[in-house]
């Protein structure tokens, strides 16, 4: 009696951690959960899932309950003899063979009619995406479009896209848990994966992750998928299309023709030192980076090229670095190309809150000048691997495609939130920023942990006034 | 068993005289002492393993947290899977194979004593070998499976993957020389009247692992061939810089190695309970014949399902349905020996002692690897688990809840045959209580966060991804594994010197280990038995009581009784000491390797030229 009532009440205070436990799991958010499937292939696989989930959890407490009753009820008595010695029953012995038998054909059917539902082609006109894995970055490219992109997708809901895998390096695997399932990127093949994201999930954000171990910074390759109607994804592609712009985007922005003239890039507002890291990392991540247009710094501040023709619109023609449209310009932006899935809008969980690593200063209170940005931009290491439609310098493909850089959320392959501060510490120092990247480190005086060296002005170092304008200049690229 | 003085049984190693000290053990040939060293060695690398995993679990206890670096991270959860894989798991499972298998059968020794020694030292060098560069933070970094090309030398450059492929070349060495061991042994020295289907389970089980190991393990041996010529030679097996190679040529050889390696790691363990549930429920193993079939269909089948492990690979849906069907149908015997084994305690006489509650827990946690396993073995529904926390999980409660409860139900079984003296219970249940918590608290939540989205192989992660909670409970669990680690340690040593003498058969067991003394002397039998029924000892009159008196006498050496064993020799030490000198060779001076290839090759011939034992007269 007494061990049973010391039982029960183990039983009872598991009963309650674990009562307690699901309490606060359902409080937190679950934005990469695979159980609440937004697309077709999602469903089929949940389908599968909750089929699975069900037969298991049937076998699971038939088992357990089998094994504690028989654990309990044979306990040895005192005085008792020797059992007796049943040596098998061929009867049981088939009925248990059977029996899981049977269930498993209540699995293996439809699992087969699964996968070849989804392994079939894609439809026909559907949307080509080709995702090269990079270590450790995505590449993506939209054929039809001519448009290309890294680590942000945007995708028309509604419509089946099919993505076509492929590695530049080593084997990836391409994930976005809430949209379906995962596929390995290989090297020397190419692979497909497709679904069709639901028309519910239009003006939503989606993490992605590589899945497959590929080196030193294998969990810093994220992406980040955004559903937005067809419409805003036409207008999205429109604005993808032109080449690179100094804040504006919009009819009025002339697609050809020489480097656009910039304007005064947005002020660098980097931690105030090493102690404040953290401050500096909210800040940034909240987007509260400071304008400098307003208070007076250096630089011009009549933009060369014509203003949008809705100002308003574009907050990001105002030069606020972390600055993006507002809902309301959101929606009026779907008419004309450009349009940019409203950082208010963007959920926190798919802003990078990685903090800065210990030991990265930036110099406080620095304005960059963009125009001078691009200069430098273009005559330093930065165009070896990058490429700016527009500008004609920056023609590198080793790196991600930054003709619209301005417009992302995040850097890195979705390790810090895409602002002034961390993006100039990122040119900095990446590699301390980054396990392994392999962007060289470009600060003046940072140490190079592949080089083994100081960086130097002969070498190709850059100081914080020029990194500053390299910041302006690329948080302009909208 | 309550005895109040306690001198030391007769026959345990430190009554052996003349064959204490370290000399005695570095050129022993005796498998009960082999299968000691195994013992601590295995032990102390699980150990290793452990802190390893303790560390991967501090960092990922609260996200974007940063006590290693990324580099040393991939190093640790490499080493972690490494080091419990080869040098701990299938290592205390050739505690078991070693020591009981002449037991079990009635021989004297195993096959080939001094090949025996010879597969330990090379276990131990091999285990160093591949230990020793985490401290210089240059260890293996990718992964266990090590897929190409990251492995490649285009892409992992340093000496980190060296260390590997050339580690895993020998330890492989290791344990083919020990498979062919003890098939050798099982097939020709098992006594009289010991026909195949009166074997004890677990060495049947150990039979059937050992054609696993003789089949697998060369595939994994051709495969790191071909990784060691594209790293050091320039081929273009794997190396997709050049044209021609294919990164998939390696994950299909590793995994046809790797699936069957699977049951290499749980079979051992389902053999140890299917010798502790009946001895502690007082039954005969429920559908004995049947336990072995299944046995060997899981070994059949074992080499059908490996591309399960690639459902993202892309393979196409013929080959998807094929491998998703065959992984299945796995689950039908596997799923009998769970039942027969719920059917042996059903009606017994169940005594709960530590080795039947890790037993029990074996029964109890391995059945939830095994659903979560029938969860991905359906190819759709895997595209969403594979490569995330859901199957750590999945693989921990098939390796921890089945090899590792396994293992410890056999250890607390075994201890007082192999020292003489029995482990405190009372240490014994609190151990088996904190791990079984620690277990569950560690493992259960990664279902979830598996499931919740959370990749598996990542340094970090970020916060308000839904992951905290989980791996923060995960953590807690993990911390809890030392202690109980700890309380066996303590246990384990004091009760070897101190604990209650065991006598020949404390747990009333049926088998014929039990009819000798405890520790057997270095002779096994003085007399062979004639085996006539499976628990000899349950079916008293069959017993033959002439073999069992001549067998419980104790204190008589190999020489008062007339027995030939073996010299002691340490020549085997000698081979395996130049075969790891030729292998560092490859990877610091070349000179090195002739020195080693000289070493090898003279001890070698030594070796073969000296006779094994005295002449019989």
């Amino acid at each position: 009696m007494n061990g049973s009532a010391r039982l029960r009440r183990l039983a009872s205070y598991a009963f309650v951690a674990a009562l307690v436990v699901a309490a606060i799991s359902c409080n937190e958010a679950h934005p990469n959960s695979t159980l609440t499937p937004h697309t077709d292939l999602g469903r089929e696989i949940d389908f599968l899932w909750d089929r699975l989930l069900l037969l298991g959890t049937i076998v699971f407490i038939l088992v357990e309950v089998a094994l504690i009753y028989v654990v309990f009820r044979y306990r040895r008595r005192e005085n008792q003899g020797t059992p007796p010695q049943t040596h098998g029953s061929t009867k049981l012995e088939i009925a248990w063979t059977l029996i899981p038998a049977i269930i498993l054909v209540f699995i293996a059917v439809p699992t087969v009619r699964t996968i070849f539902i989804t392994q079939a082609q894609a439809a026909p006109g559907s949307l080509e995406i080709d995702v090269t894995g990079h270590q450790w970055w995505w590449e993506f490219r939209y054929p039809d479009y001519g448009v290309t992109t890294a680590n942000e997708i945007y995708l028309p809901v509604g419509r089946t896209v099919n993505f076509r895998l492929r590695s530049a390096d080593v084997i990836h695997s391409f994930w976005a848990p809430q949209l379906g399932g995962k596929r390995d990127v290989i090297t020397n093949r190419t692979n497909y994966i497709w679904y069709t994201p639901d028309t519910s999930i239009a003006g939503n954000v989606w993490n992605g992750f590589c899945v497959e171990f590929c080196g030193a910074s294998h969990a810093n390759m994220r992406f980040r998928v955004f559903t937005v109607t067809p419409q805003q994804f036409e207008s999205w592609v429109a604005g993808q299309k032109m080449p690179a712009r100094f804040g504006a985007v919009g009819p009025a922005a002339p697609t050809t023709g020489p480097i656009p003239p910039p304007h005064e890039g947005p002020a660098v507002t980097t931690p105030g030192g090493p102690n404040s890291p953290t401050q500096a990392a909210q800040a940034a991540a909240h987007g509260i980076a400071r304008q400098s247009s307003g208070t007076g710094a250096v630089g011009g501040t009549q933009p060369a090229i014509p203003r949008p023709q809705n100002a308003e619109a574009n907050p990001g023609a105002r030069l606020g670095a972390a600055q993006f449209p507002s809902v309301a310009a959101a929606s009026a932006a779907v008419a004309q190309p450009g349009y940019i899935f409203p950082r208010e809008k963007v959920p926190d969980y798919a802003i990078p809150h990685t903090p800065i690593p210990p030991g990265l200063k930036f110099t406080a209170g620095l304005t960059g000048n963009a125009q001078r940005g691009l200069k430098i931009f273009s005559g330093a290491a930065c165009i070896g691997c990058h490429a700016i439609a527009g500008n004609p310098m920056a023609m590198g493909t080793t790196g991600p495609n930054l003709t619209h850089v301005g417009s992302r959320i995040a850097i890195a392959a979705g390790r810090f939130p895409n602002t002034a501060a961390y993006l100039a510490l990122w040119i900095k120092n990446a590699r301390a920023m980054k396990p392994e990247v392999i962007m060289p480190t470009l600060g003046l005086d940072e140490y190079d942990p592949v080089l083994k060296a100081k960086v130097t002005s002969a070498t190709g170092g850059l100081s914080d006034q020029q990194i500053a304008d390299i910041v302006a200049y690329l948080t302009a690229l909208k | 068993m309550a005895t109040t003085a306690r001198p030391a049984p007769e026959h345990s190693p430190d009554a052996y005289g003349e064959h204490s000290g370290l000399w005695s053990w570095l050129s022993t040939v005796d498998h009960k002492r082999i299968g000691i060293l195994y013992l601590y060695t295995a032990l102390f690398f699980f150990m290793f393993g452990g802190v390893e995993a303790i560390i991967i679990r501090a960092q990922l206890g609260a996200p974007n947290q940063h006590l290693v670096s990324a580099e040393f991270y991939n190093q640790l959860f490499t080493m972690h899977g490494t080091t419990m894989i080869f040098l701990a798991i299938m290592p205390l499972s050739a505690v078991f194979f070693n020591f009981l298998i002449p037991l079990q059968i009635g021989a004297r020794d195993v096959a080939f004593p001094r090949l025996n020694a010879f597969s330990y030292w090379v276990y131990l060098f091999g285990g160093i070998f591949i230990t020793i560069p985490i401290f210089f933070a240059v260890a293996p970094n990718g992964g266990w499976f090590g897929y190409a090309p990251l492995t490649t030398r285009a892409y992992s450059p340093g000496i980190n993957i060296d260390f590997w492929v050339i580690g895993l070349q020998i330890l492989g060495i290791s344990s083919l020389a020990a498979a062919f061991n003890f098939l050798t042994t099982i097939i020709n020295l098992r006594a009289p009247g010991m026909t195949l289907m009166r074997m004890p389970m677990f060495t049947w089980m150990a039979f059937i692992v050992q054609v696993l190991l003789v089949l697998a393990f060369p595939v994994i041996t051709i495969a790191l061939v071909f990784l060691l010529f594209d790293r050091f030679f320039g081929t273009n097996f794997y190396n997709t810089v050049s044209a021609g190679a294919d990164p998939l040529l390696w994950q299909h050889l590793f995994w046809i190695f790797g699936h069957p390696e699977v049951y290499i790691l749980v079979l051992p363990a389902f053999g140890l309970v299917s010798e502790v549930l009946p001895t502690y429920s007082k039954k005969p193993l429920f559908g004995y014949p049947v336990m072995v079939y299944s046995g060997i269909l899981i070994a059949v089948l074992g080499f059908g399902v490996w591309a399960h492990h690639m459902f993202a690979v892309g393979m196409g849906p013929i080959a998807d349905t094929f491998f998703g069907l065959t992984t299945m149908l796995i689950a039908i015997p596997t799923g009998v020996k769970i039942f027969n084994w719920i059917a042996t305690m059903a009606q017994g006489a169940i005594r709960y002692t530590t080795a039947m509650l890790f037993g029990i827990g074996l029964v109890a946690l391995f059945t939830i690897g095994g659903i979560s396993g029938i969860m991905h073995a359906s190819p759709p529904a895997d595209l969403q688990q594979t490569d995330t926390y859901f199957i750590v999980a999945h693989f921990h409660y098939v390796l921890f809840g089945g090899s590792i409860m396994g293992i410890f139900a056999g250890l607390y079984h075994y201890f007082p045959k192999i020292t003489g003296r029995l482990m405190d219970e009372k240490l014994g249940k609190i151990h088996f209580w904190l791990t079984f918590i620690a277990m569950n608290l560690t493992f259960f939540p990664m279902h979830f966060s598996g499931m919740l989205g959370m990749p598996r192989r990542i340094y970090t992660y970020d916060s308000g991804q839904g992951w905290d909670l989980f791996n923060a409970l995960s953590t807690a669990g993990a911390m809890i594994f030392p202690i109980a680690m700890l309380i066996f340690i303590y246990n384990f040593l004091v009760s070897r010197k101190r604990g209650e003498i065991a006598g020949s058969n404390p747990w009333g067991a049926g088998t014929l280990e039990w009819t000798i003394p405890s520790p057997p002397p270095e002779y096994n039998f003085a007399k062979i038995p004639t085996v006539t029924s499976r628990y000899p000892l349950w079916e008293g009159k069959e017993v033959d009581y002439e073999d069992a008196r001549i067998n419980s006498q104790e204190g008589k050496t190999a020489a008062d009784l007339g027995i030939i064993m073996p010299y002691s020799t340490i020549k085997p030490l000698l081979v395996a000491l130049g075969l790891i000198v030729m292998f560092c060779g490859l990877i610091s001076s070349r000179a090195l390797i002739g020195v080693g290839a000289a070493l090898m090759i003279f001890s070698l011939y030594s070796w073969l030229l000296s006779p094994l034992e005295p002449e019989h007269h």
